[in-house]
């Protein structure tokens, strides 16, 4: 019990040390955003053709006010944090409580997300985008003692570096050289997995479910809901929107 | 009595419209089953089944099938969440949490499968509990928030962001505060609704039409479970179920006032503004720990606690829904979602919505909830077997999932940019024991506070006194006031000495 207690009460001495950073930021944050608000007319501007724009009317007046709320809230969430200690403790590397493992995993899954978000899925084809960062994610966290990210990311890395700096601008985005890369990857990595991957169903379902799920959903949501999904012109896609128009909507419109 | 007869009529033209639809069926089955998947799957909860779902269906079909994928994810997610919690000693949603205490050592002693048809069957009826109280309240809130005027609105606003921050956190009430507040001044970013004025846009020309919801509801529910979840663990040995699962009648009958009572507790706690069915469960399992005669055997095994939590959870819903239909803010994280789904419809809840859409979500749950019934009692097993599914294996496909949903709903890879950082913010703030859910309630009710705080000031020429010369307002901001000076050391002190005066 008395374990549990100091357990508690050490988890609670951890909190208030992350406490005080955070109230730092959202005290920078507040006042950063004060100032940007400052910009707004606060009464007596000419507004949207309106002379006589009162401090009321403005548009600067609700942001001000909640700006400032949150402001003081983090001088009172800093306040709490120095009397309990928390402050003494942020000062120390060891009063946070964060693991090397822990932000590693972090930092692996964050680099994965952003590689697949905001290099992957606007330029290379979306089931071949989704089914590397599926594979990425699996090979990476599942079914091993430790997480092994390191070739995973590399692997999304590789994959999205091309595509940034080969296939930048928009007009770029229907070109075929990221994909093929993509999949070349894929395929490594697939082989990877299944070569040094924990034994089990879910390292034979891996590629089934890597391929099958985004090549489902990317169909289902084209041609069964009709909405627009990412990369049209990708390499696997295109041809499957080909097809579909080509061959087979003519036979049940027919 | 008239009254009632006219909502039961009406009610019966919703629900004959539905049931003689056949595709009312196809979405009730899909939906549900996938809801109960998503809340038996530890890691998923039911707001993401309904964050999800929103993606896919929330513009894409008409509204009434887009309700009923929603609210059948919803009510399948709520029960869904007790498979783990008495068969893995794991909630699968946070709304189960309290049901695991008493669940599982059911399970232990080979009660199983009593425990899961006893909970199949009180989270059908508190269901219906909560719906009919949906049915009757919601018009009578509806008659009196026709006299809600702007300043009462925005009290309102506040006092709901409050409210949820101040129930929902975790640590400090201030944190909650916080969590909203940031929520609120996401709100501000686009043109104001006004004058229009733009605000904090960057010149990201994105940014002008303001902070989409559903890239929010997407990035805070769905990206963090995801960082959260994606750690080697292995799944937990499943309690071995004997015999089948029905409802033990006997038991129901002796339980039925604890049933009746839980029923009420949940649907009152789901009515309270951004109060979620965890809430729910909770509130509902202390009081049956008080007032209970097997008070020595509650968290050993107890029939009745387990009763307790189970039926609350559910009750939730149909309260949740009332103070998102009457006034536009949502009772309960899922609820917020599922206002997501109303805006990217262009459907305004609040005093002035079409009574045919209360009338069919009030249909559309109670056939949720007999769908839910008639799966958790003859495909349970169906259910158990998603039990063993490891995260690391279906979390990544969440995310395509998430992916895809979101950039559909129409802002495209923008979309997806916002979401992402949303869940990025959102992560550090779980882990800084900031809860989310006054987060995205703040972001869905900003704009609503921010036009109608200054709509007021604007007919009453800057005259702050309109906050308080209306009754209705000065009771909202009193019971606002009371919400932030509460938790003030002071405040507590004084009400202690006062305690002792009176006593």
């Amino acid at each position: 019990m008395q374990v549990s207690s100091e357990a508690e009460a050490e988890a609670r001495a951890q909190l208030r040390a992350r406490d005080f950073w955070s109230a730092l930021a959202l005290i920078a944050l507040s006042l950063f955003f004060l100032w940007r608000t400052l910009d707004i007319p606060l009464g007596g501007a000419n507004s949207a053709g309106v002379n006589s724009a009162a401090w009321y009317t403005s548009a600067a007046m609700v942001p001000l006010g909640l700006f400032g709320a949150l402001f003081c809230l983090s001088l009172v969430l800093l306040g709490i944090s120095i009397r309990s200690g928390g402050a003494a403790r942020a000062l120390s590397a060891a009063g946070l409580g964060w693991s090397g493992a822990e932000i590693a995993r972090f930092s692996a899954l964050a680099l994965m997300l952003l590689a697949y978000i905001a290099a992957l899925v606007p330029r290379v084809d979306f089931i071949l985008a989704s089914a590397l960062l599926i594979t990425a994610m699996i090979a990476a966290f599942h079914g091993r003692a430790q997480p092994r990210p390191l070739v995973p990311l590399l692997a999304m890395g590789a994959a999205a570096l091309p595509a940034l700096v080969l296939y930048f601008p928009r007009a770029s985005w229907g070109q075929h050289g990221d994909d093929w890369v993509t999949l070349a990857l894929l395929v490594a990595l697939t082989l990877w997995h299944q070569w040094t991957g924990p034994r089990g169903p879910a390292r034979r379902l891996t590629p089934v479910l890597a391929v099958g799920v985004p090549l489902l959903l990317v169909c289902a949501m084209a041609f069964g809901f009709r909405q627009n999904v990412p990369n049209r012109g990708g390499l696997i896609f295109s041809q499957i929107e080909y097809g579909y128009y080509v061959h087979l909507r003519p036979v049940w419109r027919s | 009595m008239e009254f009632l007869f006219g909502q039961l009529a009406g009610f019966g033209s919703a629900f004959a419209a539905l049931v003689s639809d056949p595709w009312t069926y196809l979405y009730l089955i899909v939906s549900v089953f996938l809801g109960i998947s998503f809340g038996a799957l530890p890691g998923l909860t039911a707001t993401l089944a309904v964050t999800i779902l929103t993606g896919f269906f929330g513009n894409k079909v008409p509204l009434d099938y887009s309700l009923i994928a929603l609210l059948g994810a919803y009510v399948g997610a709520i029960y869904g969440g007790s498979y783990p919690s008495i068969l893995l000693n794991i909630p699968g949603t946070a709304a189960s949490a309290a049901t695991a205490m008493d669940g599982y050592p059911l399970a232990r002693q080979g009660r199983g499968a009593e425990a899961l048809g006893l909970t199949t069957t009180a989270s059908f009826i508190g269901t219906l509990v909560g719906t009919l109280a949906l049915l009757v309240f919601v018009w009578v809130l509806l008659l009196i928030s026709k006299n809600i005027a702007s300043p009462e609105k925005a009290l309102l606003a506040l006092f709901g962001i409050l409210l949820s921050g101040t129930l929902m956190s975790e640590d400090l009430a201030i944190k909650g505060w916080i969590a909203g507040l940031v929520g609120l001044a996401l709100a501000m970013v686009g043109m104001d609704p006004i004058l229009s004025e733009t605000r904090y846009t960057f010149g990201w020309s994105y940014l002008l039409s303001g902070i989409a919801v559903v890239p929010v509801l997407m990035g805070a529910f769905a990206v963090p479970q995801i960082i959260a979840g994606m750690r080697p663990a292995k799944t937990g040995e499943v309690a071995a179920l004997t015999g089948r699962i029905l409802p033990n009648t006997a038991a129901l009958r002796r339980y039925l006032p604890t049933i009746g009572r839980s029923g009420v507790i949940g649907t009152g706690v789901g009515a309270l503004p951004g109060v979620g069915e965890d809430v729910a469960g909770w509130v509902s399992y202390g009081v049956g720990k008080t007032v209970s005669a097997e008070g020595d055997r509650f968290g050993k095994g107890s029939l009745e606690r387990l009763l307790s939590s189970e039926t609350a959870n559910n009750a939730c819903i149909g309260g949740a829904l009332i103070p998102l239909l009457v006034l536009g803010i949502p009772g309960s994280p899922p609820a917020a979602a599922l206002m997501g789904a109303f805006k990217i419809n262009n459907v305004i809840p609040g005093p002035t919505i079409d009574p045919e859409i209360i009338l069919r979500v009030v249909a559309i749950l109670v056939l949720a909830s007999c769908t839910m019934f008639i799966m958790g009692l003859f495909t349970a097993r169906v259910f158990i077997k998603v039990l063993r599914l490891p995260q690391t294996v279906f979390l990544p496909l969440v995310m395509v999932l998430t992916t895809i949903g979101s950039f559909s709903v129409g802002g495209g890879l923008n979309d997806l940019y916002l979401m992402l950082g949303i869940g990025f913010v959102a992560y550090l703030m779980n882990l800084l024991c900031y809860p989310i859910a006054p987060l995205v309630i703040g972001v869905i009710l900003g704009g609503m506070f921010d036009e109608t705080f200054r709509r007021s000031l604007l007919l009453s020429d800057g005259d702050l006194s309109v906050f308080v010369s209306r009754p209705g307002s000065a009771i909202l901001l009193a019971l606002i006031l009371a919400l932030i000076l509460g938790p003030l050391p002071g405040a507590k002190r004084a009400l202690y000495r006062l305690k002792g005066r009176m006593t």
